[in-house]
């Protein structure tokens, strides 16, 4: 008895108190490293901007040596702006507007690259399950249950989980990912999507649309869990050749890496996407009916059609790209 | 205009070796700083894994100390050992407020695995600072929206972006509870929970389709969420002054938050509040039982009315019952007060 209350009161005043304050001094070091660094970082930035437009004004009267000199110094700056944007990666840094609205000020800069592709794997593991979550509430809702109250409950999930999607993308995105433009956008055009689908009250128009909406949801969930799926597998395989990014994640769409191995499942997005447009046209249709007094179906359909351009498009100038690729190759 | 090239450029150029030098400097500083931020990790490893062999120590130490009973020799010892083994949690809890920890489920789902952690007490209280703002400034809004809504517009379309509104504003306020909450502030089980109820209640109204019953609650509706923003808005406002003055008299600890009820602090002048929330704790039974009522009318055949009915009588219980307890519990203790002197 005496003995063990001997190690509590002598073990933890000097052990784990004296670790802790080693701990909080050594976290103060951090700190002012991290100012230096994100202090230096932006001072560099700001002279290389300055350096780059005297550049601009010295290159249009020097001498061709001289203007080798200058283009050399120019991919130089070029180089650096990509070395910050990765130095960055481990600094915490102000959230963007999104993050800053939903979260406030914690920084979400994952401090160490294991941690990063853990919290990477992460989102792809949420994305495969929650795909399948809600490809078992379409079929849910088309097959066995036919009650308003679960499809607002599918919709709310819908809305739900694109939110949280967009919250991922976003840390992910300080952390040093690199998602383009529309694979970002796309999340939220859907959470307003599925947002206006709840508002639809129940009616004839509802109806009619009803069918083919889950259908298309049935089908989508289906492609996107083939995708995640597959683009995993080759994504592994890419990063232990060294071709792609640690951080390159996969997206509900076509991109340029995929054409190693995945080719096959181009046909099935651009059959996704013309579902889209089809949906668009259809809830047209409807919106011109008299009988149609809800300002949802004309809202929804150019929400349609607005994934379907956004999805086509990008997807087309993917495939260009490489048909372009080819034909320099061939010459 | 030729002869001042050369020179423009060579400036140029020794600006570029000026910053080249900087930059090796930088590569190098971050590199020291990747380092620091290894040992950082471990040092946290280190800190979380101590405290919690201290804690399962502390549990073995308390065992022993309920079985050996009461030895007279011992019984100094026993009641020092157990002073203790009460307060050792609460400094293992400040302690854990600046390391790393796994996020709870709600976090983790909505989150993932970042930590969410604020590693200075300096940035933890702005964070909290920045909490109260966000829930001044977006009450405002609901009030001015509500205001507007209610005079103003009848359009169900106007309704579902103020129940939008009020369902993201309840959801980013549970996410930012929670990140506190794991910073080390102590808000209690109503509160927190009765955000969640709120989202629910706002998502239910949302899909409350337009018709009759819809516009009989609709006008209480409204006129409920103006008087409850307005109530808010003295809230925070009288609040915030209230906690400032006693954190600075030290009395209160500094993560302690603004809520939408009433806390054993608030005797020290906020008592006139208590009125305005009681009037409106009534209002939600009012609210509560209209539903309730419309419900049993035969032309009612939505589900959204019986719903919102039950959700607004738990809002009423739990706010009530919460508050209740607080006057109470403050009645005692004077009660208590003229027998100790």
């Amino acid at each position: 008895f005496r003995r063990s209350t001997m190690t509590l009161t002598d073990c933890y005043p000097s052990y784990a108190d004296e670790t802790h304050k080693i701990y909080r001094q050594k976290l103060e070091e951090l700190t002012n490293l991290q100012c230096t660094c994100s202090t230096a970082i932006s001072k560099q930035r700001k002279r290389l901007k300055d350096l780059r437009y005297s550049l601009s004004k010295c290159s249009k009267t020097c001498d061709e040596k001289e203007l080798e000199v200058i283009t050399d110094i120019k991919s130089q700056i070029k180089e650096k702006a990509s070395v910050f944007f990765d130095m960055e990666a481990y600094l915490p840094k102000r959230n963007g507007l999104y993050l800053n609205l939903v979260l406030g000020n914690v920084n979400v800069t994952l401090l160490s690259n294991q941690a990063k592709f853990a919290y990477k794997d992460e989102y792809e593991k949420f994305k495969l399950y929650m795909t399948i979550i809600l490809m078992f509430g379409a079929i849910t809702c088309l097959f066995f249950l036919n009650y308003r109250v679960t499809d607002e409950i599918f919709n709310f999930l819908l809305v739900w989980y694109y939110c949280t999607l967009t919250i991922r993308e976003s840390i992910l995105m300080s952390n040093g990912s690199r998602i383009k433009g529309w694979w970002v956008s796309h999340h939220y055009v859907s959470t307003f999507l599925s947002g206006v689908m709840l508002t639809w009250p129940e009616g004839p128009m509802y109806q009619m649309f009803r069918s083919q909406f889950l259908a298309f949801s049935i089908y989508q969930s289906f492609v996107q869990f083939l995708q995640y799926y597959y683009q995993s597998g080759c994504l592994y395989r890419l990063r232990t050749l060294g071709e792609r990014n640690q951080l390159d994640l996969t997206v509900e769409g076509f991109q340029s890496w995929m054409w190693r191995g995945l080719t096959f499942l181009l046909p099935f997005l651009f059959f996704g996407h013309f579902w889209q447009l089809y949906n668009s046209v259809t809830l047209f249709r409807l919106g011109g009916r008299e009988d149609c007094k809800e300002w949802q179906v004309f809202m929804l359909a150019l929400t349609f059609l607005v994934l379907f351009l956004g999805n086509s498009l990008t997807t087309l100038k993917v495939v260009h790209q490489k048909f372009q690729k080819n034909q320099e190759k061939l010459l | 205009n030729v002869h001042k090239m050369p020179q423009g450029l060579g400036v140029v150029l020794e600006e570029w070796k000026c910053l080249e030098e900087e930059y090796q400097q930088l590569l190098e500083t971050h590199r020291l700083y990747r380092l620091k931020l290894e040992e950082i990790s471990k040092l946290q490893k280190n800190c979380s894994s101590t405290i919690s062999s201290q804690r399962s120590k502390l549990k073995e130490v308390s065992h022993l100390v309920k079985n050996k009973g009461s030895l007279e020799e011992d019984a100094k010892t026993l009641e020092e050992i157990n002073e203790k083994i009460k307060t050792r949690p609460n400094s293992f809890f400040e302690m854990e407020a600046f390391l790393p920890n796994k996020n709870g489920l709600y976090l983790n789902l909505v989150l993932g695995n970042v930590n969410v952690t604020l590693l200075s007490k300096q940035s933890k209280f702005s964070y909290k600072d920045e909490y109260e703002k966000f829930k001044l400034c977006l009450t405002v809004i609901l009030l001015l929206f509500s205001f507007i809504c209610y005079f103003f517009t009848n359009y169900r379309f106007l309704d579902a972006i103020l129940n939008f509104l009020l369902v993201w504003y309840y959801c980013t306020l549970t996410i930012r509870e929670s990140i506190l909450i794991a910073n080390g502030s102590r808000i209690k089980g109503w509160w927190v929970f009765h955000h969640y109820i709120s989202a629910f209640l706002s998502g239910v109204m949302l899909t409350w389709p337009d018709g009759d019953l819809y516009k009989t609650f609709r006008n209480q509706f409204l006129a409920y969420s103006l008087y409850q923003n307005l109530v808010q808005c003295l809230q925070c406002y009288y609040q915030s002054g209230c906690l400032y003055r006693l954190r600075a008299l030290g009395e209160r600890h500094n993560m302690d938050l603004t809520v939408e009820g009433f806390q054993s602090w608030m005797w020290k002048g906020l008592t006139f509040l208590l009125p305005f929330l009681f009037f409106g704790h009534f209002w939600q039974l009012f609210n509560s039982i209209s539903l309730f009522s419309m419900s049993r009318l035969p032309d009612c055949k939505e589900w959204q009315v019986w719903m919102c009915g039950l959700c607004f009588l738990v809002l009423f219980m739990g706010n009530f019952f919460t508050t209740v307890a607080v006057v109470r519990h403050k009645v005692k203790s004077r009660n208590r007060k003229p027998k100790s002197l």
